[in-house]
């Protein structure tokens, strides 16, 4: 496959950036987006030119680490995945790939395409653990947890944390995040001693850091690479409110 | 109070409660004109029984002001905070799963608003299209009250009036559709096994709204409801 790509290239996060065109060629169907890339940047290498910067890291779709904007949407056109497991042959041959940054003014551009994502990091420190000693692992039968609600955590509990709800949201909201750790720990017995401290803390942190409001256009969902669903925000208004209401 | 402002949650919970009260309103409103097809008698009786509240009626007055007034406000106020969080556009973003309606609040919201305006000096303040604005007519039971029987009909038999209201209903509709959705989720109610009833509910409801409010104009065209030339 040959094909045209136009990268977001910017030298650090105060430099003005532009984007480049590069031509890629031979390109096998089978690899994987990240492979394309580590393809062209072999090639900028060897021709001496600086190569483009992205971040990846467990390359399984599990880490969260990639956050490409492909064609418009975060982690490309497949649904479901994250870039990494985007492979070539969901292009075809001949066509124009236009890769960009997330943009959000909560995650600012470091270098080309990589974005600095602390602010989801801080809004966990907020929150998303629990606090409580809980000793040894208990056996698994001795806290009952309706399935429902231990299913529902375990959706909300997949979230990578790779900012492409923010990426998609025309908003920049990171509502669908934190409602996705919200209601993963809000869900287990475990998480209810600070369930409604946790939610006051972690909205506000979110807030705090420039993120957008939910105008629940769902676009976050539709771009999740774990599909994690907008009734997690639902879930996170409604803790909120309860937590505002009855002072935490 | 002020403090629900710096949350974005509690500001959309209020922009939703706000909402509520209109989408309500946008009910009422149509069920009372609805009675312009039970004829001259009873719409203008209808107009002059509003007119009798006094109090009661300035009491829904200022409800409403007051929602128009807060549902505004968080809309500015989010819709700059939205636009500031993100500085740098995208050069190709798709929409994914959103629909157009969705996206389009802030502009179908200002539509509305114009609307609004238009139609007070139309109807309430009499300032455009004022020729059939101060007719009285003589009810039944021999009171003399405002034709507003007239007023409304012959303001529907200009064609660029209906135009203007049928495209105003349309973009009415549109941000009715996600309201009426919206609303049910920010307010926090999303479950898997209604989910859909609330879409069939917000698109099927919104509908109705707006096919009422357009066959009033349109039977006006249509010759369905006519000048009289009263009493």
């Amino acid at each position: 496959m040959n094909l045209t790509l136009h990268i977001w290239r910017q030298e650090n996060t105060t430099a003005e950036g532009r984007f480049s065109t590069y031509r890629v060629e031979e390109i096998s169907p089978d690899m994987s987006f990240l492979e394309m890339l580590d393809v062209l940047n072999e090639r900028l290498i060897n021709k001496g030119e600086v190569p483009v910067e992205f971040e990846h890291d467990c390359r399984e779709g599990i880490c969260g680490t990639c956050s490409l904007m492909v064609n418009g949407v975060p982690h490309g056109p497949e649904k479901g995945t994250t870039t990494c497991q985007l492979h070539m042959r969901k292009f075809k041959d001949g066509d124009e790939i236009t890769i960009e940054p997330w943009r959000a003014k909560a995650f600012p551009v470091l270098k080309d395409l990589v974005v600095d994502r602390s602010a989801f990091d801080r809004i966990i420190q907020k929150g998303g653990y629990i606090s409580a000693n809980t000793g040894n692992a208990p056996d698994g039968n001795a806290i009952p947890i309706p399935k429902p609600d231990a299913d529902w955590a375990f959706e909300a509990a997949a979230c990578i944390g790779c900012g492409a709800c923010v990426a998609a949201c025309k908003n920049a909201s990171a509502s669908l995040f934190v409602a996705a750790k919200v209601t993963h720990l809000g869900l287990l017995p475990q998480g209810q001693p600070e369930r409604y401290l946790r939610v006051t803390a972690m909205v506000e942190q979110m807030d705090q850091e420039g993120f957008g409001s939910c105008t629940n256009t769902y676009d976050c969902e539709g771009a999740c690479p774990k599909q994690i669903s907008v009734r997690n925000i639902a879930r996170m208004n409604r803790d909120y409110l309860k937590a505002k209401i009855m002072g935490n | 109070m002020i403090g629900i402002f710096r949350s974005t949650i509690l500001t959309k919970i209020a922009m939703a409660l706000s909402g509520l009260i209109w989408i309500g309103f946008s009910i009422a409103h149509l069920s009372g004109h609805f009675l312009l097809f039970a004829g001259q008698e009873a719409y203008n009786a209808y107009g002059q029984g509003l007119k009798d509240l006094g109090p009661l009626l300035w009491l829904g007055r200022i409800i409403f002001i007051i929602s128009f007034l807060l549902h505004s406000f968080s809309g500015i106020l989010l819709l700059s905070r939205n636009k500031e969080a993100r500085p740098v556009q995208y050069k190709a973003k798709k929409p994914i799963v959103s629909t157009p309606q969705s996206r389009m609040m802030a502009l179908t919201g200002i539509l509305l608003f114009t609307f609004m305006v238009y139609h007070l000096a139309h109807f309430t303040w009499g300032v455009v299209h004022a020729e059939y604005s101060h007719l009285t007519y003589t009810l039944s039971d021999g009171r003399a009250v405002h034709d507003v029987y007239t007023m409304v009909v012959a303001g529907y038999q200009n064609v660029f009036v209906c135009l203007a209201y049928v495209l105003f209903m349309l973009g009415f509709g549109m941000h009715l559709s996600h309201a009426i959705a919206s609303v049910v989720q920010t307010l926090g109610f999303n479950h898997p096994m209604y989910n859909s009833l609330v879409k069939k509910v917000a698109n099927g409801l919104s509908t109705i709204i707006i096919l009422g409010y357009i066959s009033i104009p349109a039977s006006v065209m249509l010759g369905v409801l006519k000048l009289t030339g009263g009493h």
